[in-house]
């Protein structure tokens, strides 16, 4: 009885796993007849909310599969921040069967994915392209790697700086107000401190707590327009640790934090230290504001985070000045979103013409809309439907754009960044903190994480 | 005598029944484990031309690791938090709720017990934005001091220690109320008799005869605490200025922001290191409460 009953689980084991086998390769007769591309986005990062987000991707699915109706668009969402999007990408890429036909990713990662071999050169689709010859040659750029072009842009971030009219008025500093050096940016933050007390004078993101995109916005922004804009010296193949343009940078820091221009540490250091003033510039809490391109387009109806309808009045942009007001006296870095298709792809002539199909005019500006971007094509960024839909952001991130300056795309500029935000922590956390000391603990870090022979002083 | 025996000879059916554990457990542990040390002494990176074609560096990760003074920043760290938290912290917390809860009415003793274990058993996650919420500037503990002090901030290790104390300590209780309760009242009386004071009966007596439950407790929350990467990580991120960037965290920062697999897989197995030890030591000190028991 015993053994009678064994030998019946034994058949039974047996034919669960036979439908199991059976069920894991069979497929919906449907399915098999179609050609699937698949693609890999941000769920919770690029857009300004996931409502915007699954808009854009469910659109440029329905609308491709209407097109092609032997196609399927196979979405795979990808959630989490940015570093998320980076470790899931590169999980996916690590097998074939998982690659996705196109990704989305951001465009300091584009090098880093090439040369891991995963990305398909676009060089013979772009050139047969309307839309390529239209991007500024510094957006070309993000997507070469050795000579090739493996991906395109979707939109890019600028750097701006915003002030409050409300709170000029009142503390009777002149409006509109046109900075032109450093200095002036100081000196209206001082007024503001004396006249204004309790208002943040000058925003300016410090310490760890935002990663990457407090350097982005701060140190790399002001770097830009400093004496020595360098990061990473391409002749020599080493990381400036110490020179006289992040000496200027530092001492901005250093002037803003000892003498109490800047906002609390509590803000600074916080995960949501990139969206703050977004909320606190309408709150009137902030009067000059480091920010990005992406604040006007959130005060908008369509994403309401939040939705403030005298905007364009109260809260006025300019460009962040150089150090000392040399021409063209824009300081910027840029940094964006590409998409990319992958090396492995089973169907590459598919999977451009479905790139080429996001890149059309109006999932451009619909994307740049519902992201906070400006289009990387010189035509859409003229487009009234891009530049009313945040005026006067939209107009002034795109004339700011062609000067952004990029990240060094190597993995080791994130070692770098990682320095300078605790050179920054430290200064707005301990205003006594010296410029020396500031570049000592960028120095320090950088020599001890990467190697004393890689990094280099620039005089 | 004969049972001891028995169990020391090596039984075949015995071992066939356990086959599919050791199986499981060399698949699911032992191998990735070993994995992860031999991923530790190579190159491999999230991203670039070594994330597939990756090879074995020989010493070159260690001898980084020896003159990385980040890491010996980040050991010396670990061995505050945990000590300061899971060793003293816990323990003498967990300790003191466990003789109060014992000695309460029995409502106080429900309700405590029930705050207590409710704290344990919420998930890294909310404790972590608890304490968050609770010690930045605007929360109840600035606050209470009258000012806008950010005591997140400014005292970053001792307020993830006191979160993890806060998040731990109803473990402790649990762990050590039960070894409260196996001590034999006529002992206690006996020592009462003789004309020890309370503290004194406590401290002669009670200890002493929970002394292996204690440091059961210690070694266990020790081992909790060691994993304990997302209450840090939530609160603080490791910062600031890397004031509290214990091992687990470091070795995140490394594999996962700046994409060096092996020098973070490295980092992990130093963590791995340590966890062994305190579990080894777990294990002799449960075989030799076994035995003294016995």
């Amino acid at each position: 009885m015993l053994e009678h009953r064994r030998r019946l689980l034994c058949a039974a084991a047996l034919a669960a796993a036979a439908m199991t086998v059976a069920g894991g390769t069979s497929r919906p007769a449907q399915a098999a007849d179609k050609t699937v591309i698949s693609c890999a986005y941000s769920e919770t990062y690029v857009f300004d909310n996931e409502d915007l987000t699954k808009k854009w991707w469910g659109g440029i699915k329905a609308d491709f599969e209407k097109m092609h109706p032997d196609v399927t668009v196979q979405l795979v969402p990808i959630q989490g921040g940015y570093d998320d999007i980076v470790n899931k990408l590169s999980l996916l890429y690590r097998s074939p069967a998982t690659a996705p036909d196109i990704a989305q990713m951001a465009t300091p990662t584009v090098d880093r994915f090439a040369s891991s071999g995963y990305l398909l050169p676009l060089d013979k689709y772009l050139a047969k392209t309307d839309w390529w010859k239209k991007f500024p040659p510094v957006i070309q750029g993000e997507g070469a790697w050795q000579g090739k072009t493996y991906s395109v842009n979707t939109g890019e971030n600028d750097s701006m700086l915003y002030y409050n009219v409300d709170l000029f008025k009142k503390a009777g500093l002149p409006v509109p107000w046109k900075p032109t050096s450093w200095n002036d940016i100081l000196a209206a933050g001082r007024v503001i401190k004396a006249k204004l007390p309790g208002v943040v004078p000058i925003w300016i993101l410090a310490g760890t707590g935002s990663g990457d995109n407090t350097v982005l916005m701060g140190v790399d922004t002001m770097l830009a327009g400093s004496s020595t804009p360098t990061i990473f010296d391409e002749k020599t193949q080493k990381w400036v640790v110490d020179s006289p343009g992040l000496r200027e940078v530092f001492g901005f820091y250093h002037s803003v934090f000892s003498e109490g221009l800047g906002a609390k540490i509590s803000d600074l250091f916080s995960t949501s230290g990139v969206t703050a003033p977004v909320f606190m510039i309408p709150k009137n809490q902030i009067a000059i504001t480091f920010g990005s391109n992406f604040y006007g387009g959130n005060w908008s109806k369509l994403v309401s985070t939040p939705y403030w309808p005298q905007a364009a009045q109260v809260a006025a942009v300019v460009p962040v000045p150089t150090v000392n007001g040399k021409a063209p006296n824009i300081s910027t870095t840029i940094g964006g979103w590409d998409l990319a298709i992958s090396a492995t792809t089973k169907h590459p002539d598919l999977a451009f013409e479905l790139l080429d199909f996001m890149m059309n005019k109006e999932n451009q500006i619909n994307a740049a809309n519902w992201a906070g971007f400006v289009p990387a094509d010189t035509d859409y960024v003229k487009d009234p439907s891009f530049i009313n839909f945040a005026a006067p952001y939209n107009e002034l991130s795109a004339v700011v754009l062609p000067y952004g300056v990029i990240e060094p795309p190597s993995g080791d500029y994130l070692v770098w960044s990682r320095g300078a935000q605790e050179a920054t922590g430290a200064l707005a956390q301990h205003p006594n903190t010296t410029v020396d000391q500031a570049i000592g603990i960028l120095s320090d870090y950088v020599k001890n994480q990467l190697d004393p022979s890689q990094t280099e002083v620039l005089k | 005598m004969m049972e001891g025996d028995a169990a020391e000879k090596p039984d075949g059916v015995a071992f066939l029944l356990l086959l599919p554990t050791v199986i499981l457990l060399l698949a699911l542990f032992v191998g990735p484990v070993l994995y992860a040390f031999y991923l530790g002494l190579t190159n491999i990176a999230l991203m670039g031309p070594t994330a597939r074609h990756f090879h074995f560096t020989g010493m070159s990760n260690l001898h980084r690791l020896v003159h990385d003074s980040l890491f010996w920043k980040s050991l010396k760290l670990t061995a505050i938090f945990v000590a300061a938290s899971a060793i003293v912290g816990v323990t003498v917390v967990g300790m003191a709720l466990a003789v109060l809860i014992q000695h309460a009415v029995a409502w106080l003793r429900a309700a405590v017990g029930a705050i207590v274990v409710v704290a344990w058993m919420l998930p890294p996650l909310t404790a972590a934005l608890i304490w968050y919420a609770f010690s930045t500037t605007g929360g109840t503990l600035s606050l209470l001091g009258g000012s806008q002090a950010d005591v997140l901030n400014t005292f970053p290790m001792f307020v993830v220690c006191l979160a993890n104390i806060w998040a731990t300590a109803g473990f402790s209780m649990l762990v050590l109320s039960a070894g409260l309760r196996s001590v034999p009242t006529e002992v206690l009386e006996a020592g009462r008799m003789e004309g020890a004071s309370r503290w004194r009966v406590f401290w002669s007596l009670t200890i002493p005869i929970i002394q292996p439950t204690i440091v059961t407790n210690i070694l266990l929350v020790t081992l909790l605490s060691l994993a304990n990467f997302s209450l840090i990580y939530i609160m603080t991120g490791g910062g600031p200025g890397n004031a509290t960037n214990i091992l687990p965290i470091y070795s995140y920062q490394q594999a996962l922001v700046f994409g060096k697999l092996g020098y973070g897989a490295l980092l992990g197995d130093v963590v791995v290191i340590i966890a062994t030890i305190f579990a080894y030591l777990y294990v002799r000190v449960s075989r030799a409460t076994r035995v003294a028991a016995a």
